[in-house]
């Protein structure tokens, strides 16, 4: 009776083993595999389930079942194994077998950019922190006040024609609203010695507005102004500081040279000239008088500068007697169409992407 | 201001050694003076062949009626030429001559031709032709007294010139002619300056010539009568001169004023004194609503504020700005009155611009010309020139003054100079350079001085402009290239508004990047717009901040929104290329607030005054005509999000409270970071997609972010990752179309949040699958929905922090959460219901 089960079990063992090489046979995917193999030796799969029954056989028997119950999973498992490696050979080489053309992509909508002003901003600020300059701005409506009167400009004075300025009306009285729209990055000169205590190393970067309009000038457009305020700050100082930040902004040793000029809130006053970092060279390296960005001066004029008016610094509380400063200003716009080739100001404020997508870093 | 090289050579002694500067080192030199160069025009080269002719003999042409054979001698030879003037000179006359082979103006070569059938070996000239004067009416007509052969240039020393064009700053009054321009030149090139040396003749005084009745508006009139003038045109240097400086010859006495205008910098008036009333004038106020036609005859009607020059009776002039019509010097004119004055320049500036009008006059007055030895110096040159030229007589004169700057005490340190400049100028070149500039200098101590600058330099006021002035003539290239040390290094102290602004500056950055890498393009639109593009985004006109004085109604009206600026953009684009358009940008946005924060500080008051500006980040995407381009409202919203979490912030997605006006109502969202809103997203409202004239079937959609309300600088705390399985329950809603999805998850995270829990229980908690702690798995409308309604199936996930949780337990806590949320939910929408 005894032996009666063991040989029906183990029987049964056999059949189970070539009832599974069969279905093995038909086999085609990964999946199917998985379920064969659920089928078979899974927790309750029909050879596992054989397993339950060496309860059933008596002692002597248990380990003659056990070594072939172990001999037929092993077996099973390895024609698991070997079935899914021939499985997942066969994908792999299907796999290998796709073709995705990358080259048809269309790369030129998947890069944004950024807009030539906004880079050369960033560019400019990057030096002049680098210099020891905090980066400031303020509004874009002021007041006379600001934007003229302190800094030396009086009403009915004619220095107020050398910009020509947009009024603003005010909130409630449509005349005499003092208001502007700011014509330079000055008044942020004004902001900042009457909010802080010298020394002061600001550079004021952003947008102002001039009632003009032509190829070169833009009604909107950008500004840069420097400002430093010490003790012992001198002209010579200024000029060190400029050939400083046009030497780092183009990365090469650049003279800087300054013409007396007059501006209202610097005295003495000058424009500054840096020289031509696009003249083409020769084999010598000697610059040739060909170049189209300086017309072959070899100076290119940037801005005005100056050491700040005393009346300037008395109207901001600032003591002329102890303290000295300088300023300087130039067009960020001139500079963005410098470095960047841009023939037309206009261009600039089109929002044309065939234009804008030509600056995308 | 035109300056002539000839006539400034004239006011200058001849250089040491005689060495003559080329043009271009001439200009550089004033340049050096701060007084730009801009323009540099040589005239009269290729003139030499043009000389002083004789006629000798005129007969008719054979071939044509209108011309004339004429014979004339050119000092060597008598030559036949064809010539068309009708003003040809009897036998004996002087003409201008074009020997073949001169070169007039334009690059026209002189050879010899053939006129219908006749050789013509030379040209007699007309002023136009040789561009020496506007006259083009008939040939020049020369002295008689003139030698033939004589070359023109010689006749005429003007003819062959190099003029300048000077960019003068405002505070350079005195560099308005040539006798300032010369004075400073004199000083950088070491040549003594020779001043004209005309003096006013002694004449009996003539109280009743002038009454100055508002002593604080003139500050000194003198005022010279004349007889027996003799008004015709001038000679031909003084044409020519004026010529050279783009003004028009009129008259002898007209021409008088503007040569001495533009010699000495100071612009005078001639009056015909037999046209005014009682032949004399009073210097006073405006009455109100007094009426005056101006030379070019503009009508003025005068306010009290104006000063005129009246006669006995009405006015004759606005003073410094424009003479009257009525008393103008016209030909048959023999008395004058000339004026020679000296106004307050802010009210010469108020009734120019009060009356729009700007001439050489003003544009002096205003800026501030000399009251002294200058203004005496024009009147002596005028007279001179009166007698000589007109005929005048001079018979009677009065000098009467008023209220006038005094020029200051300055005291000048040569310590002061070096600390300003970082460089040491010699105490003799100080005193060299300001003695040249006529800045009386009295030593006061070892290397100081006590200055007083002469009375035509009204912009020396104080240290710093002598200063200047020393730099000026010492050379601004001299200055070396030392960087001084800062008293403390920079970076040290970070003011409080400095952190501030340093983050906002960040902020800008990082949202910029985040759209830029978002594909988008960043553009620059104009801060003012057309009044009209703004109507749509309802900020009211009494809240909108206009431009008092626009260049066109483009540019009227600051922006209260960003949208149109990026709808004219991409309108412009799409005109323009069939290329999908996807636009950013950063700027500001203006209005008068309603009410705004109190502020305290320094500029606060100053600050009240001024408009509301708030800074706002914007995006556009439309597509272009491909297909695969076209884009749905969720392309803008994940744009907010992934801009939004480059700055670290969770964005959720809202239905607005009040639907945006400017986007389409059923596409539009708003924008929520840590409960506030700070933008809003969704598709451009269709009436403004016509507006904006894009074409039929284009979309747009737009998104902004406010980021004034947006921190930069997010510091983000770690947080432990959950160890332990979660378990999800999913759960169909049926719900009406309107019903945002956001709404029924928030229902359901409330009602979580106020379900019962034990302490170390499940929680709605973010599942290990892609989307939050509720995802939306799917949402549903067909068949099986009403009509108007939606099913929605959310998957909630469940998690304890620190064990595995049961079925039974997430069981109980979800069904509570369903309830509750659904109970809520009802409330707003009756139709919602469990599937």
């Amino acid at each position: 009776m005894l032996r009666g089960v063991s040989d029906d079990v183990t029987q049964a063992l056999g059949a189970e083993q070539q009832r599974f090489e069969a279905a093995l046979k038909e086999v085609g995917d990964a999946d199917a595999l998985y379920e064969l193999q659920v089928q078979y030796i899974g927790k309750k799969g029909s050879v596992s389930k054989l397993r339950g029954q060496m309860g059933k056989l008596a002692p002597e028997e248990r380990k003659a079942f056990g070594m072939a119950f172990n001999e037929v999973k092993k077996a099973i498992e390895a024609a698991l194994e070997e079935r899914k490696e021939a499985i997942l050979g066969a994908a792999r080489e299907a796999d290998l077998g796709r073709v995705e053309d990358l080259t048809m992509v269309d790369t030129l909508s998947a890069v944004g950019s950024i807009h030539p002003i906004t880079r050369t901003r960033r560019e400019l600020s990057r030096v002049f922190r680098k210099l020891g300059f905090d980066v400031v701005d303020g509004p874009h409506v002021e007041h006379e006040l600001y934007n003229f009167d302190k800094l030396n400009i009086p009403a009915d004075h004619p220095a107020r024609d050398m910009q020509d300025t947009f009024f603003v009306d005010g909130q409630s009285t449509k005349n005499d609203s003092n208001l502007v729209l700011r014509t330079h990055t000055s008044p942020v000169q004004i902001r900042t010695m009457l909010g802080r205590e010298p020394p002061i190393r600001i550079v004021a970067m952003g947008t102002v507005f001039r009632k003009d309009d032509d190829a070169t000038h833009s009604p909107m457009f950008h500004q840069i102004e420097g400002l430093c305020i010490d003790k012992g700050v001198t002209m010579a100082d200024l000029k060190a500081t400029l050939y400083r930040f046009v030497s780092a902004f183009f990365g090469s040793d650049l003279k800087v040279r300054l013409r007396p000029s007059f501006f209202p809130f610097v005295e003495p006053g000058a424009e500054f000239d840096m020289e031509c970092p696009f003249c083409p060279t020769n084999e010598a390296g000697e610059k040739l008088p060909s170049c189209s960005v300086c017309k072959g001066s070899c100076w290119i004029e940037l801005g005005g500068a100056g050491m700040v008016h005393p009346k300037v610094l008395q109207a901001c509380d600032v003591d002329p007697q102890e303290y000295t400063g300088w300023a300087f200003g130039f067009g960020i716009d001139r500079m963005a169409t410098l470095l960047h080739g841009v023939p037309d100001l206009r261009l600039l404020f089109d929002g044309d992407v065939r234009f804008l997508e030509q600056f995308p870093c | 201001m035109l300056i002539s090289r000839q006539w400034i050579e004239s006011l200058l002694a001849p250089a040491p050694g005689g060495a003559r500067l080329d043009d271009d080192a001439f200009a550089d030199a004033i340049t050096s003076l701060g007084l730009e160069v801009e323009c540099v025009t040589r005239y009269g080269e290729g003139l030499r062949d043009v000389v002083v002719a004789e006629v000798k003999g005129i007969e008719p042409h054979p071939g044509a009626d209108k011309l004339r054979l004429v014979d004339v001698f050119d000092g060597e030879r008598t030559i036949k030429v064809v010539c068309g003037a009708a003003n040809v000179p009897d036998p004996g006359g002087k003409i201008a001559f074009a020997r073949l082979g001169a070169v007039l103006p334009g690059g026209f070569e002189i050879g010899a031709r053939e006129i219908r059938g006749v050789p013509s070996e030379g040209m007699i000239c007309a002023e136009e032709e040789l561009g020496i004067g506007p006259d083009s009416d008939g040939i020049m007509i020369l002295p008689t007294d003139w030698t033939p052969g004589t070359p023109l240039p010689e006749a005429v020393p003007g003819i062959e010139d190099t003029v300048f064009e000077l960019g003068i700053t405002p505070n350079r009054p005195d560099a308005l002619g040539h006798v300032g321009v010369a004075a400073d030149l004199a000083v950088k090139l070491r040549r003594a300056f020779v001043a004209p040396s005309d003096t006013l003749a002694e004449v009996p005084t003539d109280e009743g010539l002038v009454s100055l009745d508002a002593p604080q508006r003139c500050g000194r009139y003198i005022g010279r009568s004349f007889e027996g003038a003799s008004v015709g045109p001038s000679p031909l240097w003084l044409r020519v001169r004026l010529h050279r400086l783009a003004l028009r010859p009129i008259n002898n006495v007209v021409d008088i004023t503007n040569y001495v205008l533009m010699l000495w910098g100071q612009p005078m008036h001639a009056f015909d004194r037999a046209r005014l009333a009682e032949g004399r004038v009073v210097v006073r106020l405006a009455k109100a609503g007094e009426r005056m036609t101006a030379l070019d005859d503009a009508k003025l009607e005068l306010v009290a504020e104006d000063l005129v020059i009246a006669d006995a009776k009405q006015p004759q002039a606005l003073a410094g700005v424009m003479g009257g019509k009525d008393s103008g010097v016209e030909p048959g004119a023999t008395t004058l009155l000339i004026e020679n004055a000296w106004f307050q320049p802010g009210f010469v500036r108020s009734s120019a611009r009060r009356h729009q009008l700007s001439t050489d006059s003003s544009y002096r007055f205003e800026r501030c010309v000399d009251f002294g030895a200058r203004l005496q110096g024009a009147a002596a040159t005028a007279e001179r020139l009166l007698t000589e030229l007109a005929g005048a007589t001079v018979t009677g004169g009065v000098d009467v003054g008023g209220t006038v700057p005094v020029p200051p005490n300055i005291v000048l340190r040569a310590q002061r100079v070096e600390a300003l400049l970082g460089m040491r100028i010699p105490d003799d070149e100080i005193t060299r350079v300001l003695t040249g500039l006529e800045v009386a200098l009295e030593p006061s101590g070892e290397g100081t001085w006590s200055c007083t600058p002469p009375t035509h330099r009204p912009d020396l006021d104080c240290e710093e402009d002598l200063i200047e002035e020393l730099v000026r003539h010492y050379g601004l290239d001299r200055l070396p290239s030392t960087p001084s040390v800062p008293s403390e290094p920079p970076g040290l102290r970070v003011d409080p508004g400095q952190r501030e602004a340093d983050e906002q500056a960040s902020l800008e950055d990082a949202v910029l990047d985040a759209m830029r890498a978002q594909n988008l393009h960043e553009v620059l639109s104009f801060a003012f717009t057309d009044p009209s593009d703004l109507e749509p985004f309802g900020v009211p006109a009494d809240r909108t901040v206009t431009v008092t004085n626009p260049l066109r109604i483009q540019t009227s009206t600051m922006r209260t929104h960003m949208m149109p600026g990026l709808l004219r953009a991409a309108s412009l684009n799409l005109a323009r290329h069939a290329r999908a358009v996807r636009l950013c940008e950063v700027g500001r946005i203006y209005d008068w607030p309603e009410s705004r924060p109190q502020t305290s500080g320094p500029t606060a008051e100053v600050d009240a005054k001024l408009p509301r500006e708030q800074r706002r980040a914007v995006f556009l995407i439309c597509g272009g005509a491909r297909q695969a381009e076209s884009y749905a409202g969720s392309d803008v919203a994940t744009i907010a999000a992934s801009v939004l979490g480059r700055l670290g912030a969770r964005v959720q997605l809202r239905p607005a409270d009040a639907a945006s006006a400017w986007l389409h109502p059923g596409v539009q969202a708003r924008l929520d970071v840590d409960g506030s809103p700070v933008g809003e997203v969704g598709e451009v409202h269709p009436d403004l997609m016509r507006q904006f004239e894009f074409p039929e079937g284009i979309r747009a959609y737009y998104g902004e972010l406010w980021l004034d309300g947006l921190q930069g600088g997010h510091v983000a705390r770690h947080q432990t990752l959950p160890r332990f399985p979660s378990t999800s329950r999913d759960l169909s809603l049926e719900i009406p179309i309107r019903t945002a999805a956001s709404s029924v998850v928030d229902a359901l995270v409330t009602a979580e949040g106020n379900a019962e829990h034990t302490a170390d229980g499940p929680r709605l908690s973010q599942g290990d699958t892609a989307g939050g702690a509720i995802e939306i798995v799917e949402d549903y409308r067909g068949k099986g929905v009403p009509e108007g309604h939606r099913a929605l199936l959310l998957r909630l996930h469940y998690r304890a922090p620190e064990r595995s949780v049961t079925d039974d337990e997430v069981q109980a806590l979800h069904a509570a959460v369903v309830e509750a949320a659904v109970a809520e939910l009802k409330t707003a929408a009756a139709s919602i219901r469990v599937r």
